[in-house]
């Protein structure tokens, strides 16, 4: 996942992440966990995540 | 008589409730799958943490939040907290916690003055209730009264974690609007089921009156024929309204109308959407076996660096984290020449809460911060532009459009209240 600079922090893409793969200080970033499902474009809430292709 | 509301946020979402009730056909569209925008729980690690706001109404079961929420007959138990208390070093004159603390209770905060200063604080209560004082903000009143640091301290806890500024950062007049209310209203209570408990009991209410919400649907434009707002367009689909109520703010507001606003007769209202300021904020999310604060009031930290306030929202609702734990959540101001070094803050903040709860175990569940275009409210306490925009039918509501004096949630409630009495009446 691609992780833009709208991101705020407010941590809402980590608690619909089903793999736990999403660590939030300041900013959200992805951990080696994430398999790309995409549920977390979804949920935030300024459109700062984009799947990576 | 059709309206629609863009955002299922609270202030949407109390609109829509009141509306339906009052015999308006409503759909609500929501872009999020989810509702509650800021005012709700987000599910992490088995803990409610909540999406914005705090799990807590800033006036309790009496104040215009709850009042409105009894009107449109939502069933959410509000529980009143127990007294908020501020936290002082054992040793007046230290500067900080290290040493030792003690907590006071909040209206005892004038106990920690000299005599003389204790004297002009009761003479001021009287003369200030005639005479309110205006045209400077807090701190600057303050110091033109007073020589003491301690009460800067206090005021820049207070306004931090009530309404995620500094003394500076707010005027003298919404301060006093607050007391007012405070007297007015009473103290801080939390909702059952957190957040998500008031959410859901307008969502019944909103049902049970026949309006509709949509989820993942996202407005792209509100129309307007012959000069007033008459629906939206979601994909390309048309939808005709009598009246459009945005919780979006009054900028995002105006972007989706902006060729009916590119007018010259609409470039005055152009150019205050660019003085609103949203206010930042932090809040760290703390796991615990043990209570860490121990009682369900407001614990204020005026000599921390950054953390204003706390609260620990499971003496309340035990069920807002998995069984034997506890959820205790701190909120820090984040000046706006900070939000670029929220890491730093971030620090300072985890550093705070060492010396805060020295001895104490605990994890640090989640961090989550808040600016911008996700802020902790879209318009500064005190610069709010009214529910109002310059197209008829079109209101603005939510943490954009408050009332006066109103602290957080409650002002969001003032705002929706203010808007509907205009509307029906």
């Amino acid at each position: 996942m691609k992780i833009n600079d709208n991101c705020v922090g407010c941590g809402q893409c980590a608690s619909f992440c089903n793999k736990e793969a999403i660590d939030v200080k300041g900013k959200a970033r992805t951990t080696a966990a994430c398999v790309e499902c995409g549920i977390c474009v979804l949920y935030c809430p300024v459109k700062a995540i984009e799947v990576s292709l | 008589m059709k309206a629609i509301v863009i955002g299922a946020g609270l202030g949407g979402l109390l609109s829509a409730a009141r509306l339906s009730q009052a015999g308006y056909q409503v759909d609500v569209f929501e872009r999020l799958p989810i509702t509650g925008g800021r005012f709700t729980n987000l599910n992490y690690k088995g803990f409610q943490v909540s999406s914005g706001a705090f799990h807590i109404l800033p006036h309790g079961p009496s104040g215009p939040l709850a009042q409105l929420l009894n009107e449109v007959q939502a069933d959410v138990k509000i529980v009143r907290s127990s007294q908020t208390v501020v936290r002082v070093p054992l040793k007046q004159g230290d500067p900080d916690y290290g040493k030792g603390f003690k907590d006071i209770s909040f209206t005892d905060f004038a106990t920690l003055l000299s005599y003389k200063e204790r004297l002009k604080i009761a003479l001021l209560i009287v003369s200030t209730r005639k005479n309110r004082p205006s045209g400077s903000t807090l701190q600057a009143w303050l110091r033109t009264q007073f020589k003491d640091e301690w009460l800067v301290k206090f005021a820049d806890s207070f306004c931090g974690w009530a309404l995620s500024l500094r003394s500076d950062e707010v005027s003298v007049e919404e301060v006093f609007e607050i007391i007012e209310n405070m007297y007015r209203f009473g103290g801080p209570g939390v909702p059952m089921g957190g957040c998500k408990g008031v959410i859901d009991s307008l969502e019944r209410v909103i049902a049970v009156n026949g309006g509709k919400i949509y989820t993942k649907t996202e407005v792209s434009k509100i129309l307007v024929e012959n000069g007033r707002a008459s629906g939206v367009i979601v994909g390309d689909k048309t939808h005709e309204a009598n009246l459009i109520i945005s919780n979006l703010g009054h900028a995002a507001t105006a972007s989706l109308c902006s060729e009916v606003l590119s007018g010259d007769r609409y470039s005055g209202y152009l150019r205050m959407l660019e003085t609103l300021k949203p206010s930042a904020g932090i809040k760290i999310c703390l796991a615990a076996d043990e209570p860490l604060v121990g009682n369900s009031g407001v614990l204020l930290t005026p000599y921390a660096k950054r953390v204003n306030g706390i609260d620990e929202v499971t003496q309340v609702d035990p069920k807002l984290a998995p069984p034997g734990k506890h959820l205790t959540m701190s909120h820090q101001h984040v000046a706006p020449e900070n939000v670029k070094n929220l890491d730093s803050e971030i620090e300072l903040g985890l550093k705070d809460l060492k010396e805060i709860f020295p001895g104490k175990k605990y994890e640090v569940l989640l961090i989550q911060s808040y600016h911008d275009d996700w802020p902790v409210n879209r318009a500064a306490s005190g610069t709010d532009p009214g529910n109002e925009t310059p197209i008829p039918e079109l209101y603005v509501v939510g943490d954009g459009a408050k009332g006066k004096g109103g602290i957080e949630v409650e002002g969001v409630a003032l705002g929706v209240a203010a808007t509907m009495k205009k509307i029906l009446g």
